[in-house]
């Protein structure tokens, strides 16, 4: 069958499937099992009406059982058996994992990654937001910022190969250095500091993000306290920092937080510009590594990671439930 | 009348297709040329499949892919069975996935044989027959070679032969631009010990011998583990090689850390590689290259695989603009012999019909070798296909390496279980180019395979 064909087969079973559950379900239940007439029909609208939410959440949570939960559960499962997935070795993944250099190495640069990247798009995207809102192209500035939000990471990682590229026609970190008389310098193999240039292209993705939200958070902000400040005699440093940063110190977290997910599942910069060589393996790249072959350890990293996500993943619902309100 | 119309031209389509499936242009005319068509002709007479359909995976893809359909329409064209080819670029896993959750095709075609190893142990693939055990042996260059690649412990533990060798590539090779060799006055070097001097001459000269680059992407640092491969069959037995590869010779067993210097004195000297070591840890294997066809040459010697000639600047001719030589033995070595370092698809059985088991007689047929040979691209040990199909000199003299080589080692790496032959190897090579000691990376090496549960 064409695969054209088949993708518009699939969508419309599946929209058509499921708009059709929802409307004959809901009308078995409010004309067959429990119909609002006769002699109980305040009883039976009460009682569809407990049903009802089930009804309509119940595909949902189907769906994300089966394909959350169960692989989630099976993943730690798979992480407890051997490489041929034939033996049960309980947490020996896991401790093998823990005195393993490469894992170490990885889970120290997961942590520089975790920190650095979020502080610095959520801070560049602050500043960039304030000093953007007033001027007349700010928002063809703010546009081309956060364009890169729409480069694939592996395409930013591309650009950025060239970049850092050692060729000096080609990279712009080696033309500066030729003009200055200076060899010619791969700076992803530069120990320690090439995480930081690797963390450079998330931070250039990111800070678009940033910038957007927080943007609208300054907007969001009344005029009122700003006003009051002047008149007050506030200078513009001292109204950004006493009265507009703490009024949008919620969004500010969920940037933050949002961002630090982001992060922690990110492998791509890293798998298209180093492979993890020279150091630069962070969790998720490891993981990779492990994949199909070894699935017991592959698992176990997935499953540090997920406990890493989960309480920044937590943290971030809560204040996000927050703002809601 | 739309509605009919459009109905018409989808039936006359289906049509189209199905003919073009079943009638089979065939790219080379039976009868013509130098190929071997009584083989094709035999075979056709002793096996008829007609209406049977065969699904075949590989890993090729795109045009390649199209190589291999040509084939396989002389096969419908012999027996009448279908053959129903689909490439896949994650074919490594998309095989190990159907192997666990159902789905496997017919035939399949590895890259390597490694993963290979690990489906038969789990019952995945079928053995070939006894009348096909020894067939690689007979029919094939250092034929004992090839068949004891393809022979592993099946799901009984017994040791068996999975499949056939199909398309191969020749990695001891050493590429020069003649022409510059010819300005300089150098010779063609015929032992490691004169293409050191060589390499030292160069140096003297002003130039740069070498161009090295074994950046690959997330695979960065493969290029390097084939130098050490060839050092290691050019300063060790093969036996020691074997057993390197199946780890009963730890991986920082001093022959092995001897071998990664060996690379070392190439890589690592001063002034022996373009940009030194730390950008030939970076360069793109595919970019590096270029660098002898500059003027002046930023280098003057490349060791890469035969495959490499795709990737060389556009209009640059293999054979005419730029030649192979091997890459040669150690003089003081020469009970090792003219060792082949190479690589191959091997061709496996997973579903046990009497139509797969006709499909890897054709694949064993000289007729099916020659006509992936007239399409370019393809070397075969092949003793009975006729080296005149090669469609380059560049081909035939590759051809020629392969069948008249003492002994045949495949890509060790290839060979070693994925974490270490597909990571720790690699990851291990640009350590030592960017400047670890070979010891302490093999160590490493080594730890990680023992933590191999």
């Amino acid at each position: 069958m064409n695969p054209v064909f088949q993708g518009l087969l699939t969508i419309l079973i599946g929209v058509g499937g499921i708009f059709a559950y929802f409307v004959l379900s809901n009308m078995l239940l409010d004309k067959v099992l429990f119909p609002a007439k006769g002699p109980n029909a305040s009883r039976n609208i009460n009682r569809a009406n407990l049903i009802r939410p089930w009804l309509f959440l119940a595909p949902t949570i189907i769906a994300l059982s089966l394909y959350l939960v169960y692989p989630v559960i099976g993943s730690f499962i798979r992480s407890l058996y051997n490489r041929s997935g034939d033996q049960f070795i309980g947490f020996g993944n896991y401790s093998s994992l823990i005195a393993s250099p490469d894992f170490r190495t990885a889970f120290m640069n997961n942590v520089l990654w975790a920190l650095f990247v979020p502080a610095v798009s959520t801070f560049l995207g602050l500043v960039i937001a304030q000093l953007t809102d007033k001027l007349s192209w700010g928002n063809i500035a703010k546009s081309i910022i956060f364009m890169p939000m729409a480069i694939s990471f592996v395409g930013a990682s591309l650009i950025w190969k060239f970049v850092y590229a050692i060729d000096p026609n080609l990279g712009i970190i080696n033309a500066i250095r030729a003009s200055m008389g200076l060899n010619p310098l791969d700076v992803l193999q530069l120990a320690f500091w090439n995480n930081f240039f690797l963390m450079a292209i998330l931070i250039w993705v990111q800070t678009g993000f940033a910038m957007v939200i927080l943007s609208a958070a300054l907007r969001g902000i009344p005029e009122e306290t700003i006003e009051a400040a002047v008149i007050d005699g506030a200078n513009p440093f001292q109204i950004f920092m006493k009265i507009q940063v703490p009024q949008v110190t919620g969004t500010i977290v969920v940037v933050w937080t949002t961002t630090t997910i982001l992060v922690l599942k990110v492998f791509d910069i890293v798998y298209a510009m180093t492979g993890g060589n020279f150091n630069t393996q962070i969790l998720p790249s490891y993981m990779m590594q492990f994949m199909f072959r070894d699935d017991g350890r592959a698992t176990a990293v997935a499953i540090v990671i997920m406990l890493i996500v989960t309480p920044v993943m937590i943290q971030n619902i809560i204040q996000a439930r927050k703002e809601m309100r | 009348m739309i509605r009919t119309l459009s109905g018409v031209s989808v039936v006359a389509l289906l049509a189209v297709s199905a003919s073009s499936a079943s009638a089979q242009d065939l790219m080379f005319p039976k009868g013509e040329g130098d190929f071997s068509w009584a083989a094709l002709e035999s075979f056709a007479a002793s096996h008829d499949y007609t209406g049977e359909k065969l699904m075949v995976t590989g890993a090729t893809t795109g045009d390649d892919a199209e190589r291999y359909r040509t084939l396989y329409a002389y096969f419908t064209d012999a027996t009448g069975a279908e053959v129903e080819y689909s490439g896949s670029e994650s074919f490594e896993q998309d095989i190990v996935i159907a192997s666990q959750a159902g789905g496997l095709p017919d035939v399949a075609l590895f890259p390597q044989p490694g993963l290979a190893k690990d489906l038969a142990s789990k019952g995945a693939l079928v053995a070939v027959d006894d009348a096909m055990t020894d067939f690689m042996t007979t029919n094939y260059a250092a034929g004992d070679s090839w068949k004891q690649l393809a022979t592993f412990p099946g799901s009984d533990g017994a040791d068996h032969v999975f499949g056939l060798f199909f398309g191969t590539d020749v990695k001891s090779l050493v590429w020069y631009v003649p022409e510059q060799f010819e300005e300089a006055g150098y010779e063609i070097p015929e032992t490691q010990e004169d293409l050191f001097a060589l390499s030292e001459q160069i140096v003297a000269d002003g130039g740069t011998p070498w161009c090295i680059g074994l950046g690959s992407g997330a695979a960065t640092g493969w290029p390097a583990t084939d130098w050490v491969e060839d050092m290691m069959l050019r300063t060790a037995s093969l036996e020691d090689y074997d057993r390197w590869v199946s780890n009963d010779l730890k991986f920082n067993d001093p022959i092995v850390v001897n071998a990664i210097e060996q690379y070392g004195k190439y890589a690592l000297t001063e002034g022996f590689v373009d940009g030194g070591p730390s950008a030939a840890a970076s360069t793109d294997f595919r970019d590096s290259p270029d660098g002898m066809f500059d003027f002046p040459p930023k280098c003057y010697m490349h060791k890469q695989a035969s495959f490499i000639p795709i990737f060389f600047p556009e209009g640059v001719e293999a054979g005419t603009d730029v030649e192979f030589f091997y890459f040669p033995p150690f003089a003081s070595e020469e009970s090792l012999g003219r060792p082949v370092l190479g690589s191959g698809g091997l061709a496996s059985v997973t579903n046990d019909r009497d139509v797969t088991k006709g499909f890897m007689e054709f694949l064993g047929s000289p007729i099916a070798h020659e006509i992936m040979m007239a399409q370019g691209q393809f070397l075969s040990p092949h003793k009975d296909a006729n080296l005149d199909i090669y469609t380059s000199d560049v081909q035939r003299a590759l051809g020629e390496i392969l069948t008249t080589a003492t002994s045949f080692r495949f890509d060790g790496s290839d060979l070693m279980p994925g974490e270490i032959g597909t990571n720790a190897f690699w990851t291990g090579m640009v350590d030592y180019t960017t400047g670890k000691p070979a010891q302490q990376v093999a160590d490493e090496v080594q730890t990680r395979w023992d933590a191999i549960q």
